[in-house]
Order: structure tokens, then C-alpha cells, then sequence
């Protein structure tokens, strides 16, 4: 059975795009539109892999994110952060999330700031599963 | 025991005079001659002389006058005969106190050696006096002095500019703070320029009017003028001014300065920080808006470029859909952000409002029906051709279904049915009232308050923050007016009444 890879994403053109090059790349797509979302269904569908933009209205990237890392049965799948803002940004986000009394937690997997090329999102998924 | 000094050359009188003085309590030096007298007077320096008026040798006269001589305060009591009145007068010249008259009585030594002590006494609480007075003096002296010293030191080590002029408002304060102020050394103003010279007429009038009004004039409220000072450049101050007065009277008036230049470049330059990290803001949100749409773009020519090798033009209308679709995103932001930043007078053409909104919801009715929404039209048939602005019709109407729509894609309750309304209705008043209404997610009272805040966006990455804002704008610019109401998890409705005129 392929791999099932979720991806979470307010903007549908996104969500579409990243689908089509998952198809395109044999693996199985989970499409979810924000934080709330993408978190039931991380629970629900334990994917392999999650794709995951910031700026969400609802819950946000930010959170969803660290809800992923602090969750013992989630914190183990990897994550591709896929977003318009910089990394620098997201992760001065995370530190003052922590320095907020949060515990740390690690870095994305990898952090791909848009626009994407479509190879390079897929091989930056196959590296991390195959 | 006090001291006194006898001198008499006649043995008899000498020691009973002695004895009768020692027995009145005093140390007694006696002298047989004027020469012997002042001799003991240098050595024991006695405060009471009493001596014989006429002696062989030194007589009384030039005894008194040498005891005076050498000590005004010793006290000179002369012993005289009969006949010896002219010489008496000459010894009260030269300072002698008191006369007794030969045989001496008991009685009359006695009164005068107390009103010789009495003297003695008084001449030295005098100087106590003298000298307490002196000293007091010499206190208030010092203490008048610290304080102008120190009022001194005040008023010329204070930052902020003071003038002070006498009651004909000629200049007699002028510290360095002023100097610093007005470009002009003290020392050509002070005693020689009144404030009306030195003074711009602003600050001038002040004073004049001050003085004119004396007692009914109030405090002078801080003001703000520019100073302006040649070639040394504008300086802004703010000063305040008033009246000094002893007891009733005008004594002179006193105006402080403060420079203000060094407030203001901070104040401009906070303005300007800020300035710069609002387009920073703006710089960041609106890459980050691009960037999205920029992945749009590139996903849907990835997924057309994916239809043409496969031949699927399934895959190809789809990445079509999403290239067009991004490629509206650029112009409705450039449109947006072209309607924010300039001033647009409305241009009123002839138009048919009704058909401006119809292709506003077909326009959307496309992405809305994507995402099982449906778009419901109530239009006011009573509307005929008028004139207005249509493109700035069609930009608000734009905006208001986007957000519609969007607010119903953001509501995650999938158990509501959700539709987007647009309404149109003929007012009084050459009015005519678009309604957008949507039962999607609704606002918090938050949100509604920055609702018209430039550059906020509750839509993530996917919104500009200029959308109403442009709307807000356009309408204020065709004299329209635009109300909100919206309840959370409920909708919004956005009510826009523009005004017309007839078609020609």
C-alpha cells in the first residue's frame, strides 16, 4: 500500500497542487483546510508524512505544530513545513512560544518556503519516506 | 573685685580716700602724682580713674586726657575745689564723667563711682549690642548673598531659556538657556534692549498685553511658537510668561523658554520608525500574499503542463481553473492596492446597477458553487438606468461577495446550508442600497473593531487586509455609507447605500 501523506492548507489551489504532485508521485494524499482539521485527522488517519502551511485562520501552523510534537502518539511522524513565510520567522514564532512557558520543541523536519518547485516538494518527500 | 585707679598728692586725703573706696569693695591703686597715676593706669589698666584736678606736675586735666587717650572707655572721675570751675568744664570736654567736690563726702563718691559703673555698663552692653548687631548683619549678609548665589547659579545653569525684564520691560535676566534660545549674547541685551526688540511679536504681544492688564491678566498657558533666527535656523519653544510684583506693585515680568527642537526630532523620527515598520508590515504581507498566489500559479501550470503530456483534459482544465483563478488574484490585488493609494474622484457613467452586481456574482458564483455555496439574488426591479460610478460599484460589490463567500468556506459548521445573498433596493432619496449577506462564520466583536484597520486579515495567508478598506474608501468617495452587522457562527450582512443620479 502507498505511503498517505496529509496535507494542510486554508488555500485550495495549494491543497490541489500538492495533491497533484503527490499523485503524480505515487503516494496517497489526505487534504485537510486548517489547524482544527488537520489535527482530528493526524489523530484519525495516522499518515506517514504531514505537509503543513502557517497562516491558517482558525488554528494556525504555529500550534498545530506543536500540538504534532507534544503528542507522544504524533510526535513521530515527520513534518514538511510549507509556507509564504520565512523560516526564521516561524521559528522565532516557536521560541517565543517557548519562552512563553511552552516546553521546546525540535525544528520542522524540513521547512519549504513558497512557491514550491513541484520536484523539489517531491523529493524532499521521498527523502524523508520513501 | 573691680579695679580703680586713686590719684591724689595729698597724703591725707590719698588714704582715706582708699580706705573709704576698698571699704565700698573695690581693688584700689593709689597713686601720689599724675606721672605715678598713668604709669599704674598702662600696667593695671583700670576701668574707673578717680583723680585730684589739681596737682604739681600732671594735673587732672592732662591725666584725664591721657587716660582717654590711651583707653575712650575707662571712666574718669575728677576731684575738684572751688575756683576750679573753668578747668571742670575744660575736663567734661575732654570726656571726664563725673565731678566730687573736695572734702569728698562719702554720699556723693558713692553716686558718682555708680554712675560711672553705670556708664562702664552700658557702654559695654552697647558693645555687646554692636557686636550681636554685627554679627546678625554679617549672618543675614551671607545668607542674602547664599541665596542669590544659588538663585544666580539656578538661573543660569537652567536648560530651559529666562528672561526677566524690569517694570519698563527692559531686559535684566537673560541666562545662557536664552543665549541658546535666541542667538543673542547677554550682554547685548541686558540693561540695554526691552523684550519688545528681542521678543518675536507672537511671544511679544504677550508680554505687552500683560502688562497692560497687570492684575487681571491670569497665568500665561504654555504655548508653542517658532523662533526664527537667521542664518542660525527655526527653533521651536514653548514658553510661558508671567508678572512679578512686590506687594501690589509691578516689579517686572519673567518668561521661560523651552526648546522644543530636540523633542520634535524625536517625535519625528518615532513617526518615522513607525512609518517605516508599518510598510514593512505591509512589504511582508503583501510577499507573503504574492507568494501564495505565486504557488497558485505555479501549481496550475504544473498540473496544465501535467494534462498536455498525459493527454487528461480533465487535469488540464483544472490547472486552467487555478491559472486563471490566480491570475484574477494579481489584478484584483493590483486593483485593490491601486484604489487604497489613490485619490479617485467618482465618474459617473450610465449604468444598470442591477446588471453591475449580476456580474459580480457571476464572477464568484463559480469559486462559491466549488465550495457548495449558493449565491441568491433578490434584485429591486424598480431600478432603472442611472448614473454613478459602475466600476466602483462593481470593485465594492466585488469585495463584499469575496468576503461572503469566504466567511462560508472559513465556517467549519458543515451542518448549515451555506448561501450567499445579494440584494439590491431602491431608496428615497436618489438612494440606492446593495445588501451582501452571508450565514457563515460570522465575527467577534474584535474583529469587527479592525474591521477597517489597513493591512488586517483574518483570512491567513490568503487575504491582503486592503479589501475593506478599499470598499470603505470607494464609498466615502461617491458619498455613500456602509453598515455592518454580523453575529458570530451566524453571518454578516454589509449594507452599502450609494447615492445616484437621474440618467440623463
Amino acid at each position: 500500500m502507498s505511503k498517505r501523506v496529509l496535507t494542510v492548507d486554508d488555500d485550495p489551489d495549494i491543497s490541489i497542487f500538492v495533491k497533484t504532485v503527490l499523485e503524480e508521485n505515487e503516494y496517497t494524499p489526505l487534504v485537510a483546510r486548517n489547524g482544527e482539521e488537520g489535527l482530528a485527522m493526524a489523530r484519525d488517519e495516522a499518515p506517514d508524512l504531514i505537509i503543513l502551511d502557517v497562516l491558517m485562520p482558525k488554528q494556525s501552523g504555529i500550534r498545530m505544530y506543536r500540538e504534532l510534537r507534544s503528542d507522544e502518539s504524533l510526535k513521530k511522524i515527520p513534518v514538511i513545513i510549507l509556507s509564504g513565510i520565512a523560516k526564521r520567522t516561524f521559528l522565532r514564532s516557536q521560541e517565543a512560544l517557548t519562552e512563553f512557558g511552552d516546553q521546546a520543541i525540535p525544528e520542522p523536519d524540513v521547512y519549504l518556503e513558497k512557491p514550491v518547485e513541484p520536484l523539489e516538494l517531491a523529493e524532499t518527500v521521498k527523502k524523508l519516506i520513501g | 573685685m573691680k579695679k580703680i585707679l586713686l590719684i591724689d598728692d595729698e597724703e591725707d586725703t590719698l588714704s582715706s580716700l582708699a580706705r573709704s573706696l576698698k571699704s565700698n569693695g573695690y581693688d584700689v591703686i593709689a597713686a601720689s602724682s599724675g606721672e605715678m597715676g598713668l604709669v599704674a593706669f598702662e600696667k593695671e589698666s583700670p576701668p574707673i580713674v578717680l583723680t585730684d584736678l589739681s596737682m604739681p606736675g600732671l594735673d587732672g586735666l592732662a591725666v584725664l586726657k591721657r587716660v582717654k587717650n590711651s583707653n575712650p572707655d575707662a571712666e574718669v572721675i575728677l576731684i575738684t575745689s572751688h575756683g576750679d570751675m573753668d578747668s571742670a568744664i575744660d575736663a567734661l570736654r575732654y570726656g571726664a564723667s563725673d565731678f566730687v567736690k573736695k572734702p569728698v563726702g562719702e554720699m556723693d563718691l558713692k553716686i558718682a563711682l555708680r554712675r560711672a559703673e553705670e556708664k562702664l555698663l552700658m557702654r559695654e552692653k552697647l558693645r555687646e549690642y554692636t557686636l550681636d548687631l554685627e554679627n546678625m548683619c554679617y549672618i543675614a549678609m551671607e545668607e542674602v548673598k547664599r541665596k542669590s548665589d544659588f538663585q544666580d547659579k539656578l538661573i543660569t545653569s537652567s536648560n530651559d531659556g529666562i528672561v526677566a525684564t524690569d517694570e519698563k520691560g527692559i531686559i535684566v535676566i537673560f541666562n545662557p538657556g536664552a543665549e541658546a534660545i535666541f542667538g543673542v549674547p547677554r550682554i547685548e541685551v541686558v540693561r540695554k534692549a526691552s523684550f519688545t526688540a528681542l521678543f518675536p511679536p507672537e511671544i511679544a504681544d504677550v508680554f505687552t498685553l500683560m502688562f497692560k492688564k497687570g492684575k487681571h491678566m491670569g497665568d500665561v498657558e504654555w504655548k508653542e511658537v517658532v523662533i526664527h533666527r537667521g542664518d542660525n535656523g527655526d527653533i521651536p519653544v514653548r514658553f510661558s510668561a508671567t508678572l512679578l510684583y512686590d506687594g501690589d506693585d509691578i516689579i517686572g515680568s519673567v518668561g521661560f523658554f523651552q526648546d522644543l527642537s530636540e523633542i520634535k526630532r524625536l517625535e519625528q523620527e518615532l513617526v518615522k520608525s513607525e512609518r517605516l515598520a508599518a510598510i514593512g508590515q505591509t512589504i511582508a504581507r503583501l510577499a507573503h500574499y504574492i507568494k501564495n498566489i505565486l504557488t497558485g500559479l505555479k501549481g496550475g501550470t504544473y498540473i496544465v503542463n501535467l494534462g498536455l503530456d498525459k493527454n487528461d483534459i480533465d487535469k488540464l482544465r483544472k490547472g486552467w481553473v487555478m491559472v486563471e483563478k490566480n491570475v484574477g488574484r494579481i489584478s484584483s490585488l493590483v486593483l485593490d492596492l491601486l484604489a487604497y493609494s489613490r485619490e479617485r474622484k467618482p465618474e459617473y457613467r450610465e449604468c444598470h446597477p442591477n446588471d453591475v452586481v449580476e456580474d459580480v456574482c457571476e464572477l464568484l458564483e463559480g469559486m462559491a458553487m466549488e465550495n457548495q455555496i449558493r449565491v441568491a439574488r433578490d434584485f429591486d426591479p424598480q431600478i432603472k438606468e442611472v448614473a454613478m460610478d459602475p466600476d466602483m460599484v462593481h470593485r465594492v460589490l466585488l469585495n463584499l461577495v469575496s468576503n461572503a463567500v469566504d466567511a462560508c468556506i472559513f465556517d467549519l459548521d458543515s451542518t448549515k446550508e451555506h448561501e450567499v445573498s445579494v440584494k439590491t433596493q431602491l431608496e428615497e432619496g436618489n438612494i440606492i442600497r446593495f445588501d451582501v449577506a452571508d450565514n457563515g462564520c460570522g465575527m467577534t466583536e474584535e474583529v469587527k473593531n479592525r474591521l477597517f484597520t489597513a493591512f488586517f486579515s483574518t483570512k491567513g495567508g490568503k487575504g491582503t487586509g486592503l479589501g475593506l478598506l478599499v470598499v470603505q474608501k470607494l464609498v466615502y468617495e461617491h458619498d455613500g455609507s456602509i453598515d455592518i452587522r454580523s453575529e458570530e457562527g451566524k453571518g454578516s450582512t454589509f449594507i452599502v447605500r450609494l447615492p445616484y443620479r437621474d440618467a440623463a
